[in-house]
């Protein structure tokens, strides 16, 4: 199983639909993720940025197309479901971290109740994460009496203990203060250069500049261009992403 | 050096006192008039209680009648009535031994430590076996003592701690199907609990005692105690679940979300990321639900079981001791305060230990 994953692309997004009611969220939608590629996704608000990578874990019912993430289907067949949702972390705009654990049981649960690890053995693994995003001193810590900062720092060491193949990040420091957006890129950066499969909605320009092999732009729904970060900031063809980099940069 | 230990607090209070009572010459007069009715009220209560009260049976009901304090000897004199209502008399040991199964069981389940699912099955095993073989005898050379014949605290307690037992887990049932994504689910659940909700528990408590046997077969009735526990746990669940579902709706969606993206399955979400947090914020709800529940069991005198209230009615209006009726009434209010203040203060106590996360 693992050597036919190993070779298909991590992500493929074929023709995906998906309504709210009578609004069309998302037309027609193409992608395809390599394994260890970086792709970010910007564009203005309500665009489909957010709607189109919470399909791929299924926390959005897409309407038409097909998703398959690391060779399996994306479908009602809720075994598929339970296996791509071990494979793919997700790190949300408003943490959501669990407030009645502390930092230590929020990274541990999920490895020991759905992958079964031995209680040890997680604690271990939640240890090194922690470590990892710098913040070991803060494991015995409830969520509620860390900064912004330090608990997306959390919530994405949360998730890398599952040992997830692809990282989705949904606009991981929009809801936090300037001077915490560092501390939380730089720990994206990292994982980067370790070779994770990222795809991240943010805003964050140098972000997508410096780690970004290749950057998305949507716009009413629709995958509007896509190029390499050079390429994307220097010479894009299109109106609408001119118009959207001119606002984001433009200060 | 004595000016800062001693003088800020001492004046301060005088002072204090003084703006609040003693501000104008009218403020002074009624300040000193309602200290006169609340020093005579209390010097009345306590000479009533306590300095011209009777506290021996030594002198029956006559001597009792013929001081002007309170006849305290009603109780020295019936107490077994009313705790163990119409148990036999020889046997009321075991009656009173069940209590204390029961109120040990519910300690116990109250402290943390035994917050694991096989420790609680454990304790809640123990107690409920103890409580039944205790009871009920006809093992073990007990004497068979049927459920009729129960009564008194043993009762109320019984009556109480089994509502709640089945109460809680259907409550929470209630909640989870009445906010499930298929509509003809919720909105059964829903019609179920606003039924169950616009009935009076009296009319619910004698439909199940005496209307639910002409529907059922032989074999499915039970005893008309379990059916009225039934009956008040229905009740019981009814509110709960909607105390559980408004808990439910104060825990953020991004929680859920979080959850299922770490491949969490429903169950586990249900049990380790929602309820937990549900029940923070549903626990001062709930513990006013217990507190009226508790209060509530005095309803089944009307099905014809004698739990403490009725016990006490029984236990003065035998004759002699009619006239000291407000002395049982009095020691029964005892009772029920020693049970529901401390059901109040151990709510206290969960609420400051489960907000320690919360800031």
């Amino acid at each position: 199983m693992n050597s036919t994953q190993s070779s298909g692309p991590a992500v493929r997004i074929e023709n995906l639909d998906k309504y709210y009611g009578s609004f069309h969220a998302l037309r027609k939608i193409n992608l395809s993720v390599k394994r260890g590629e970086r792709i970010v996704v910007c564009g203005p608000s309500g665009s489909g940025k957010s709607t189109m990578i919470r399909c791929i874990n299924r926390l959005e019912q897409h309407n038409g197309g097909r998703i398959t993430v690391l060779g399996t289907e994306l479908n009602d067949d809720v075994g598929n479901i339970d296996e791509i949702r071990r494979e793919v972390g997700m790190v949300f705009q408003h943490f959501n971290l669990f407030p009645h654990m502390t930092v230590l049981e929020n990274c541990m649960i999920a490895p020991m109740i759905v992958r079964k690890r031995p209680r040890a053995e997680a604690e271990t693994t939640a240890r090194r994460y922690l470590e990892k995003v710098r913040i070991p001193e803060q494991a015995m810590k409830f969520p509620g009496q860390l900064s912004g900062g330090q608990q997306q720092r959390v919530a994405i060491a949360r998730a890398l203990c599952m040992q997830p193949q692809i990282m989705l990040f949904d606009e991981p420091t929009s809801a936090l203060d300037p001077e915490m957006i560092a501390e939380v890129l730089d720990v994206m950066v990292r994982l980067a250069s370790e070779g994770m499969t990222m795809i991240c909605v943010t805003h964050e320009m140098g972000f997508a500049r410096r780690v970004a092999d290749r950057v998305i732009f949507m716009d009413a729904g629709e995958i509007v261009e896509e190029a390499p970060p050079e390429e994307f900031f220097t010479s894009c063809r299109n109106e609408r992403t001119r118009q959207f980099l001119s606002q984001v940069l433009g200060h | 050096m004595e000016m800062v230990v001693v003088a800020p607090p001492a004046p301060g209070r005088v002072e204090d006192l003084k703006r609040r009572f003693f501000a104008t010459p009218l403020q002074a007069l009624l300040s000193l008039i309602s200290l006169a009715i609340m020093v005579f009220v209390v010097w009345k209560l306590l000479n009533w209680a306590v300095f011209s009260a009777v506290f021996t049976t030594t002198g029956g009901p006559e001597a009792c009648q013929a001081a002007a304090g309170a006849c305290w000897s009603v109780i020295a004199a019936r107490w077994r009535i009313i705790l163990f209502g119409l148990y036999p008399f020889e046997e009321q040991w075991r009656s009173a031994l069940a209590c204390v199964a029961v109120v040990v069981m519910t300690v116990l389940s109250c402290i943390p430590a035994f917050w694991t699912g096989r420790r609680i099955a454990l304790v809640w095993g123990t107690g409920a076996a103890l409580y039944y073989v205790l009871m009920k005898g006809g093992v073990l050379g007990l004497p068979f003592v049927g459920e009729e014949a129960w009564g008194g605290l043993a009762l109320t307690l019984f009556i109480f701690v089994t509502t709640c037992l089945i109460g809680f887990p259907l409550a929470i049932c209630l909640a989870l199907l009445r906010r499930s994504d298929l509509p003809w689910i919720s909105r059964t659940t829903g019609l179920i609990i606003d039924g169950v909700r616009s009935l009076p528990l009296i009319s619910i408590l004698f439909t199940f005692a005496v209307v639910l046997p002409f529907a059922l077969p032989q074999w499915l009735q039970g005893d008309k105690l379990y059916r009225v526990i039934l009956g008040s746990a229905l009740f019981f669940s009814a509110y709960q679940a909607e105390i559980v579902r408004g808990g439910m709706q104060g825990v953020p969606a991004g929680q859920e979300e979080a959850a299922m993206a770490l491949g969490m399955s429903y169950w586990q979400r249900i049990g380790r990321i929602l309820l937990p947090q549900a029940m923070r914020n549903a626990l001062p709800a709930t513990i006013n639900q217990f507190v009226i529940s508790f209060k509530e069991t005095s309803l089944v005198v009307i099905v014809g079981f004698f739990e403490i209230l009725a016990s006490g009615n029984a236990a003065y209006g035998t004759g002699e001791w009619r006239f000291a009726y407000v002395e049982v009434y009095a020691f029964i209010a005892l009772i029920y305060f020693v049970f529901v203040f401390s059901l109040s203060r151990y709510g206290a106590f969960l609420e400051r230990r489960m907000s320690v996360g919360e800031r």
